[in-house]
């Protein structure tokens, strides 16, 4: 509706800088996530920033500032590259302000920021934590251009064949959501931060991930994707279609998450239902990030 | 194009994928809303006791054991000790640590002794644990 009404209405020109303004901050964190995501589950990097002295974490920051700069030059997390100087550094500043927005939410998700939390240490992980993060929003740009709807065209045209053609389709977003979710779960699961963090959750704060992982999935295929938005929307609804894919994805996201955990003996038969829920719930994020980064990229 | 247009256009299966898709996942956040409601925000209850016939080797005597949170929440470094007493002395101790042990899971472990625990009294016990 967003799109359509925006289309119409070219004359209101400051809402549509406001939506599309959200919209390259929405794909900047998108990117984010997908460069942060293994860094946001490694627990050497929290407590690098649970240790790290104030005049390291300036010095941390200053060298992702600049990183980030010289990234924003060529790359950027908006559909246009930024020529002059001010539009650069105005980006870099907004690029770090979104990666430490994000982690922070992350953090503070995975119990590793909470109110007893010094705000040393909260901070300290936070810088840590972004660099990363700040890093993919910059390269947002050249990251998120995939044209995932290349047989879109082939779809409105031939009626008769559009079921096959749409079950077809479906079946390839499925086959790279599990590739992708794959791909992440398996760095992850093997690790002790699975159980680390599942064993810190709470049924509330599970149900957040949940809501989280779902999140974070739509708005890194729906919204971030550079081509073929409106053309996508209008092809397959308003509405629901997106928001079955992003639901069945995150179904693939859990099993593959669950294999990758059984696979590595993280789970075995004899633990309780609820761990393997837990378990299931905790890497389900991360797995589902890369389900929908392996359905733009495939 | 109008939104009602454009819902119309949605096809059965659609709508039967979307349905399914939403039971799963809705049935997940069910299973969450159900442990959530049967064990609530109950502290971890540990118990150790010993399993299995205490096996004899190499000079050392195996007492395998096995430990049991029977509460809900997660409990970790749960500290267990097992102490050996021959005649009211206690003649020797072990001592094992636990990481990240969930309400309803159970680990096994194994004390070792140079003396025979069948000629004293054994004492297993939970000593302590951390919250995760």
């Amino acid at each position: 509706m967003m799109k359509s009404h925006n289309r119409h209405q070219r004359t209101n020109s400051a809402r549509k800088a406001f939506k599309k303004e959200i919209r390259d901050s929405i794909r900047g964190a998108a990117s984010g996530f997908l460069f942060g995501i293994p860094l946001l589950y490694t627990m050497e990097v929290w407590w690098i920033g649970s240790y790290a002295e104030p005049l390291q974490m300036l010095i941390a920051l200053l060298t992702n500032f600049v990183v980030v700069f010289l990234l924003i030059r060529t790359e950027g997390f908006r559909g246009t590259v930024d020529t002059k100087m001010r539009d650069a550094l105005m980006d870099s500043i907004e690029t770090l302000a979104i990666g430490f927005v994000c982690t922070a939410l992350i953090l503070v998700l995975l119990r590793e920021i909470s109110l007893t939390t010094s705000i040393n240490e909260a901070v300290g992980k936070i810088i840590f934590e972004s660099v990363p993060f700040s890093l993919g929003v910059a390269v947002a740009n050249s990251f998120l251009s995939g044209d995932r709807n290349q047989n879109g065209n082939e779809q409105t045209s031939s009626s008769s064949q559009s079921k096959n053609t749409e079950i077809n389709a479906t079946l390839a977003d499925m086959g790279a959501t599990s590739i992708g979710a794959l791909f992440i779960a398996f760095t992850i699961a093997p690790t002790e931060e699975v159980p680390m963090l599942a064993a810190a959750m709470t049924p509330p704060w599970l149900l957040a991930t949940i809501a989280a992982s779902l999140l974070i999935s739509y708005g890194i295929v729906f919204v971030a994707g550079l081509t073929n938005q409106d053309k996508r929307h209008q092809q397959t609804g308003l509405f629901h279609q997106p928001i079955t894919e992003t639901l069945i994805a995150y179904i693939v996201s859990l099993m593959a998450g669950l294999l990758m955990l059984w696979f590595f003996h993280q789970l075995s038969f004899e633990d309780p239902w609820t761990v393997w829920l837990s378990h299931a719930i905790v890497l389900g994020l991360p797995a589902t990030i890369g389900g929908a980064a392996g359905r733009i990229v495939v | 194009m109008s939104e009602s247009e454009q819902k119309q256009q949605r096809s059965v299966a659609e709508w039967v994928t979307f349905g399914i898709a939403s039971s799963i996942v809705a049935g997940i956040v069910g299973l969450v809303l159900y442990s959530w409601a049967k064990v609530g925000n109950e502290p971890p209850v540990l118990a150790i006791e010993q399993s299995g016939k205490i096996r004899q080797a190499a000079g050392s005597f195996y007492v395998p054991f096995t430990l049991t949170n029977k509460g809900g929440e997660t409990a970790d470094a749960v500290q267990v000790t097992a102490e050996l007493q021959i005649g009211g002395k206690v003649e020797e101790m072990g001592e094992q640590q636990f990481d990240f042990l969930a309400g309803g899971e159970a680990e096994e472990g194994t004390f070792l002794f140079s003396r025979n625990p069948q000629n004293g009294k054994l004492i297993l016990r939970v000593t302590g644990y951390r919250k995760p």
